[in-house]
């Protein structure tokens, strides 16, 4: 661990300087990332008679200006990225260097976020001109404990996609099995709905489920929705979940890395 | 510093037949047959020496150096390296060794090298001041000073190559494995490389665990040669005892005549010259022939070229 601190900096330097070097993907991927102002745009005129399942036009317009912000935060391209490496041989690369593979990964991951709020802020500002009910402060508690159930929600995410990634030392290609979880986690994690409008009787089942904990839970808490008592338990929920998965992948990552067969490298 | 016992490797090959029913069947039942790579192999390599390790395509050459570098797994047999066990892949292996291959890069594409350089010394950890002492002195020895500030996409392949193996020999290792480091790079690079690895080795005291198809590479190089095909060890020895083994005799070599020792079975060879390739014992024979012939003759006898004695040996084998 002490290694990966003294890495840090510099990996995060490298980091920097590729994410510059891809300045106009960046941006194109980030503008590809806004549907939450699609859904919002959506929920916006299905609110127009009234409040839904609590939410009136105010509450729905926090609600999807923050799952833009956290699913740009918790963004992560692993499962694609790792495909591809597995898959072409280029991941002896990383195999070579005295640093876990995950570590490289997620440095890579985590120094494009200062690039993505470059291009976020002005956009947030844009809605909030539009809209300025959304600088309704929830606390400074809950924007501390949402600070946190982001990272956790990042972590989460960069678990699950490395858990699908590291099946294809076993499938050859696991990002059309990963297509499935996805669709999953836009229904069931918040990114086109708020989980409140989901049946009485499915809520609690949802949201004991991993997918709320990797968007929702952030999200609820930086849009005023729960009050940091409420969020103490999701947040030992997504604690629980990231155990979880470190565990599973560990296993997967290390029964697949003796099928690698390096081809092409 | 390299023990292998028999080693083998065995992958499982998908096979489906042609046809779009072969597809329809292969999407319920696939079938798959076993590929031997890796057939049994046992050899040592000491500290410091230089091994040519060589076969023709597909012997098990790569696969091999992949095996002896972690990045595949054995079926069964053992290796070590530098006393470690390379399936392990611990942290203390990965400094120790290095693998290089001619084809594949670890660049940053869109990035200076300076910026690969700089990412290799956090990952493997390095002393910030001996980190810099070495990218000056690889730097220096290969003729990079212009060119490690630009981008790698804009180097030419030599310049890409040369900025490789800095890359891959900042943390030292002991021993290096060389996958064909000069394919297609041109004669001037290519011997840069061959100076810079000998120089390496000659410092730094590395073992070199090489794998070419270029002969210069193997004749510069050198000292001992493994010769590999369908997975096993056929040959293993100095470079005089190959030659001895597999090149079937001397070559003699005329300077012009070869109107005249056309019928004793001269060939055209290089430079004006004409030569024959003989068992050791019809030398002198021919020889006297020769001179009979051409008394005032400029004749000499020679080991035939490598290239040659690894043509046949490859024959022999395949």
């Amino acid at each position: 661990m002490s290694h990966v601190l003294r890495a840090l900096p510099d990996l995060m330097r490298v980091g920097v300087a590729g994410a510059v070097a891809y300045r106009a993907e960046l941006v194109i991927w980030i503008l590809t990332a806004t549907l939450p102002l699609v859904m919002l745009a959506m929920w916006n005129a299905v609110a127009l008679d009234g409040p839904v399942a609590g939410f009136d036009q105010d509450g729905l317009a926090r609600y999807f200006v923050a799952t833009l912000v956290i699913r740009q935060a918790t963004s992560v391209w692993l499962v694609w990225e790792m495909n591809y490496e597995i898959r072409s041989g280029r991941l002896s690369t990383k195999l070579l260097r005295p640093l876990h593979p995950f570590w490289q990964y997620a440095t890579s991951m985590l120094t494009v976020l200062p690039m993505r709020l470059v291009v976020l802020v002005p956009l947030v500002a844009a809605l909030v001109w539009w809209r300025p009910t959304l600088l309704a402060w929830p606390g400074l508690t809950a924007v501390l404990l949402a600070l946190a159930s982001t990272a956790l929600a990042w972590i989460l995410t960069f678990l699950v996609q490395a858990c699908f990634a590291s099946l294809a030392f076993f499938l050859d290609k696991t990002d059309g099995l990963f297509g499935v979880w996805f669709g999953m986690w836009a229904l069931l994690s918040g990114y086109v709905a708020p989980l409140a409008t989901f049946p009485d009787w499915a809520r609690p089942v949802v949201e004991l489920l991993p997918f709320r904990g990797m968007l929702a839970v952030p999200v609820e808490l930086l849009g005023g929705f729960l009050s940091p008592a409420e969020a103490m338990t999701d947040i030992a929920l997504q604690l629980l979940w990231v155990g979880v998965f470190a565990v599973l992948t560990g296993a997967v990552w290390r029964r697949g890395i003796a099928r690698y067969g390096a081809y092409g490298a | 510093m390299i023990e292998l016992s028999e080693l083998v490797k065995i992958y499982r090959v998908p096979v489906k037949s042609p046809g779009l029913w072969a597809s329809v069947r292969s999407v319920f039942s696939r079938e798959y047959t076993e590929v031997r790579a890796v057939d049994g192999i046992s050899f040592t390599v000491e500290p410091g020496e230089r091994v040519g390790f060589l076969g023709p395509n597909g012997a098990g050459k790569t696969t091999t150096l992949k095996m002896l570098t972690g990045l595949l797994h054995p079926t069964s047999g053992s290796c070590s390296v530098a006393g470690h066990r390379p399936r392990e892949r611990a942290p203390e292996f990965l400094r120790d060794v290095t693998l290089v291959m001619g084809q594949k890069q670890q660049l940053l594409w869109d990035l200076p090298p300076t910026e690969t350089f700089l990412l290799n010394r956090a990952l493997f950890d390095l002393d910030r001041r001996e980190w810099q002492d070495t990218v000056d002195e690889l730097v220096e020895l290969l003729d990079l000073a212009e060119v490690v500030n630009r981008p790698a996409r804009n180097l030419s392949l030599g310049q890409r190559m040369r900025c490789e193996l800095v890359a891959a020999l900042l943390h030292r290792p002991r021993v290096l494995f060389l996958d064909e480091p000069t394919i297609g790079l041109d004669v001037k690079v290519q011997q840069q490389v061959r100076r810079f690895v000998r120089t390496y080795n000659e410092r730094h005291g590395a073992t070199v665990l090489l794998t070419s198809h270029d002969m210069d590479d193997v004749a510069a190089l050198v000292d001992r040669i493994i010769l590999i095909d369908k997975g096993r060890v056929r040959f293993d020895g100095g470079l005089r005892d190959f030659s001895e083994r597999y090149g079937a005799g001397r070559r003699i070599t005329v300077r012009g005549g070869l109107s005249v020792l056309g019928p004793l079975g001269f060939t055209a060879a290089e430079a004006g010259t004409c030569s024959a390739t003989v068992p050791a014992d019809e030398v002198n024979p021919l020889l006297q022939a020769v001179l009979a012939r051409l008394p005032s003759a400029d004749v000499s006898v020679n080991d035939p070229p490598l290239e040659d004695v690894l043509a046949r040996a490859f024959g022999e084998q395949t």
